[in-house]
């Protein structure tokens, strides 16, 4: 007896994955209806609805063109009649709206500029209260019950500013799981539960590793998750976790439907950074890109050469990808051998790194642990993180006194336009009869005899060697897929 | 057309919360300590009970005066017999969400901070032992009915919350115009965040001399008068200031941030002079005042 439970158990658990819409379109930016007829999702900027079963497709909402509007996440209500999104609206921050699934007039249910953001997350059962995320103006997120009906959010609980990648409802509607940082100095995730009612809240996973992303099971007998590249549940009743499927790859779980099949999201594919020759007599890139780095594949991008060509700094990814500010530290490469070092300044979020022109530290947007954006000076020894008042202290002086002012490039007295709205690095052509000069996207090689700019034909996210003979730049992209599993 | 379905009705329902409003529902309290309706009525007559204190003189609403937001008017708290302490009696309210207590943080719960008044010699000096026995009750009861009745102690529903809840005529141009520089050109938000205004950590601002703060109990030379950051709900009502009382008024704390401190080798990082004009610290002032609203007690 025993032993046929366990194999139809297992048997149950062991039935394969399969994907259920793959292609450019794909956005993980929904849910599946309870029902498993529909998943909501985003169509060029339009909430839209994809029928599960014959991939039909619902555009929802009506953008103007061009409009800077557009819907974003957004959550099935249980009767699959109404659909809870989020909307960044004319005046550029996100309110929550409510729809008819069969069309209709969108309502607003909560805007309010002083909360920037909004995701709403799961109804309750009977409808009339939907769990949202506000992310308010002053760095704090909010977990509140949003009156489907209207008025005004109750708030339950106030997180530091990095919010739950997801938060779901119990079926009874007593309990909110959700996800949030282990300790106050942990860079991985666990599982909460609190009260709807505000009485109680506790720790619902004490194994150490990422969990995150919970999802309530329809009998509310147990929590499902995402845990590293798999997927596990625990069981309430006892407390005990298992494992539903391993190496799944990069998850982004979606929701569970009444016949227990959970939809979720895979991110494939990934960025590296190469290195390559530039065809000088062409002014074009040749030569075959090598990979500048072989640990991490696919994590890595946005390499910026330091002005003395010693060492190639690049952003890596670390831990699970999900959904927005990812974990990513500083990579510097020696440009001989394989020296590497890792800097992880205490930085929430990094992007665009780029030398200061002493080779000392590393600038970069980004945002402290306290949500303050800014340009940050990272210091290359001690990896501490400062924040730089004047931005335009990274268009400072090149190698050899060519300066970038404004638009133009200035070599002595000589002024030369650069044809780019905002340069940002500069290096010598090998013959010095050149320089190039680079935003981050673009690339020119401007003659030193005044005769025309030329356009050099680069991939984006490049970052030009002193030495003018080699580039550094970002290939490969990330896509999304939708897989659905059944739970047993 | 879209319609702003739900605007009419934030008055009704700023009036029907439960909480004051810009306060978590979720009210943390420890696993063996929930609240009671009856722990908390027993809490709050022994709040108000001089029979604590050694020659039955004082309570702690002595210090922590309900028509003082809590606090008192002095500039280190006096305690029985007209004994001087060293520090001021801090506003008590939401201390619910507070991760330490005292202004150097020495005690984890509230349930430990309760006893530390009545048994500090400056005080009430009772062991608390004693003290429970006078009202009859254990110390586990003693304490597990103070810190329910401190944990209901809620202030909020202040012009700064309605305005963060959505109403903005809540607050005047001036101090829409402080509450900018309280995020942005002050820096205040790097330690006084969130709800409740504070980051509930500790920092060396440069006040005060002779008293270590923080780093008596975590041996860290670093906090060296380091001490907790206060929350600023209703600070305007409760003059002078600072962890010693040492800073008269909201528009000296203010010159105070103003030139980023002062200096010594342990200031905080955060701190750096402001060079804020007049119509900007007066700007500030009148955001600090917009946090003043109303105070709860005594109730689930
Ligand atoms: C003689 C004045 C006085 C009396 C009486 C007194 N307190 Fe206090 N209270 C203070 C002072 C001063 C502090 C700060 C002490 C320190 O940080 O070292 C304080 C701190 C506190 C705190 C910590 C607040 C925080 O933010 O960390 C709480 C809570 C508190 N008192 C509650 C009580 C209770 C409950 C009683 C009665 C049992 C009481 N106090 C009696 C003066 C008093
Ligand atoms: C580095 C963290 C930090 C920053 C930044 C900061 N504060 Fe404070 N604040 C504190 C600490 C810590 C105290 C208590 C200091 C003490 O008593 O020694 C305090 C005390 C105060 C008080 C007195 C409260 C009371 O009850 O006595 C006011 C008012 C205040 N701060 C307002 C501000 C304003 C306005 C700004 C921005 C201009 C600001 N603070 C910036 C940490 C900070």
């Amino acid at each position: 007896m025993r032993t046929l439970s366990t194999i139809l158990l297992l048997a149950a658990a062991l039935s394969p994955p399969k994907p259920v819409w793959t292609g450019p379109s794909v956005t993980l930016l929904g849910g599946p209806s309870k029902d498993g007829r529909w998943l909501s999702y985003v169509d060029h900027g339009d909430l839209a609805l994809r029928e599960l079963a014959s991939g039909r497709t619902v555009v929802i909402t009506k953008r103007a063109n061009g409009s800077k509007e557009f819907a974003y996440f957004s959550t099935i209500s249980p009767d699959s009649r109404r659909i809870a999104y989020a909307w960044f609206n004319k005046l550029g921050f996100y309110e929550l709206r409510v729809v008819d699934l069969d069309g209709g007039e969108p309502r607003i249910l909560y805007r309010n500029e002083e909360t920037g953001f909004v995701q709403p997350c799961a109804w309750s059962a009977d409808g009339s209260q939907i769990l949202t995320l506000l992310f308010r103006k002053d760095n704090i997120s909010q977990i509140v019950m949003q009156p489907a009906a209207g008025g005004l959010p109750k708030v339950l609980k106030s997180l530091n500013w990095i919010y739950p990648k997801k938060m779901d409802l119990s079926p009874d509607g007593r309990w909110i799981a959700y996800d949030s940082f282990a300790s106050e100095n942990s860079g991985e995730r666990t599982i909460y539960l609190l009260a709807v009612d505000g009485s109680r809240e506790r720790r619902l996973i004490s194994e150490p590793g990422d969990h995150l992303f919970p999802v309530w099971t329809p009998d509310g007998n147990s929590v499902v998750y995402a845990s590293g590249t798999g997927v596990r549940m625990l069981d309430l009743a006892d407390g005990k976790s298992r494992s539903i499927a391993d190496n799944l790859g990069r998850v982004v779980p979606l929701g569970i439907t009444q016949d227990r099949t959970y939809y979720y999201g895979l991110r494939t594919g990934g960025t590296d950074v190469y290195a390559s020759e530039i065809d000088m007599a062409q002014g074009k890139s040749g030569g075959s890109p090598r990979p500048v780095s072989i640990r991490f594949p696919g994590r890595n991008s946005q390499p910026s050469w330091s002005p003395d060509g010693q060492w190639l700094a690049f952003l890596s990814r670390r831990g699970t990808e999900t959904f927005g500010e990812e974990t990513r530290v500083l990579v510097l490469r020696a440009a001989k051998g394989d020296g590497e070092r890792e800097l992880a300044p205490k930085l929430a979020r990094m992007d665009a790194p780029h030398w200061t022109p002493d080779g000392k530290a590393l600038l970069v947007r980004g945002t402290d642990r306290l949500g303050r954006e800014g340009l940050y000076r990272v210091d290359t020894e001690t990896a501490n993180a400062v924040r730089v008042a004047e931005p335009v202290d990274a268009n400072g002086c090149s190698p050899a006194k060519a300066v970038l002012c404004g638009t133009e490039l200035r070599v002595g007295a000589e002024r030369y336009e650069t044809t780019l709205a905002k340069p940002t690095e500069l290096a010598w052509a090998p013959q010095r009869d050149a320089i190039f000069v680079g935003d981050g996207s673009r690339l020119v090689r401007i003659p030193l005899d005044h005769s025309p700019v030329q356009k050099v034909d680069t991939p984006s996210g490049f970052s030009i060697h002193p030495n003018g003979r080699t580039i550094a730049f970002t290939a490969g992209s990330t896509n999304s897929e939708v897989w659905a599993l059944k739970i047993p | 057309m879209t319609r702003a379905a739900g605007f009419v009705l934030l008055a009704a329902a700023i009036a029907q919360a439960q909480v004051p409003l810009g306060l978590d529902a979720y009210i943390p309290a420890p696993e063996n300590n929930p609240l009671s309706i009856e722990k908390i009525a027993l809490g709050r007559k022994l709040f108000f009970d001089k029979r604590l204190s050694r020659d039955g003189s004082i309570a702690c609403a002595s210090c922590h005066d309900p028509n003082l937001a809590f606090s008192d008017a002095r500039p280190v708290a006096l305690g029985i017999a007209g004994r001087k302490g060293t520090r001021r009696s801090p506003r008590i309210a939401n201390r619910a969400y507070g991760k330490s207590f005292f202004w150097d943080g020495r005690a984890a719960t509230l349930e430990e901070q309760v006893g530390g008044p009545i048994a500090n010699p400056l005080e009430m000096d009772l062991p608390v032992a004693e003290a429970a026995s006078r009202v009859n009750l254990s110390e586990t009861e003693l304490r597990r009915a103070l810190a329910s009745y401190v944990r209901t102690i809620l202030a909020g529903d202040s012009p700064y919350d309605r305005f963060v809840a959505g109403d903005r005529t809540a607050l005047n141009a001036q101090a829409q115009e402080g509450l900018k520089i309280f995020r942005g050109k002050g820096g205040c938000i790097a330690c006084h965040l969130g709800p409740n205004l504070t980051d509930e950590s500790f920092h060396n601002t440069g006040v005060g001399a002779g008293d270590e703060g923080r780093a008596k109990w975590s041996g860290r030379p670093e906090d060296t008068a380091a001490f907790k950051t206060p929350s600023l709900r209703d600070v305007a009502s409760t003059p002078p200031y600072m962890h010693d009382g040492s800073v008269a008024t909201l528009e000296d704390v203010v010159e105070h941030y103003n030139r980023g401190g002062r200096a010594n080798p342990y200031l905080d990082s955060e701190l750096h002079r402001l060079q804020l004009t007049d119509a900007e610290k007066r700007a500030l002032v009148a955001f600090l005042k917009s946090l003043s609203g109303t105070i709860r007690e005594g109730s689930l």
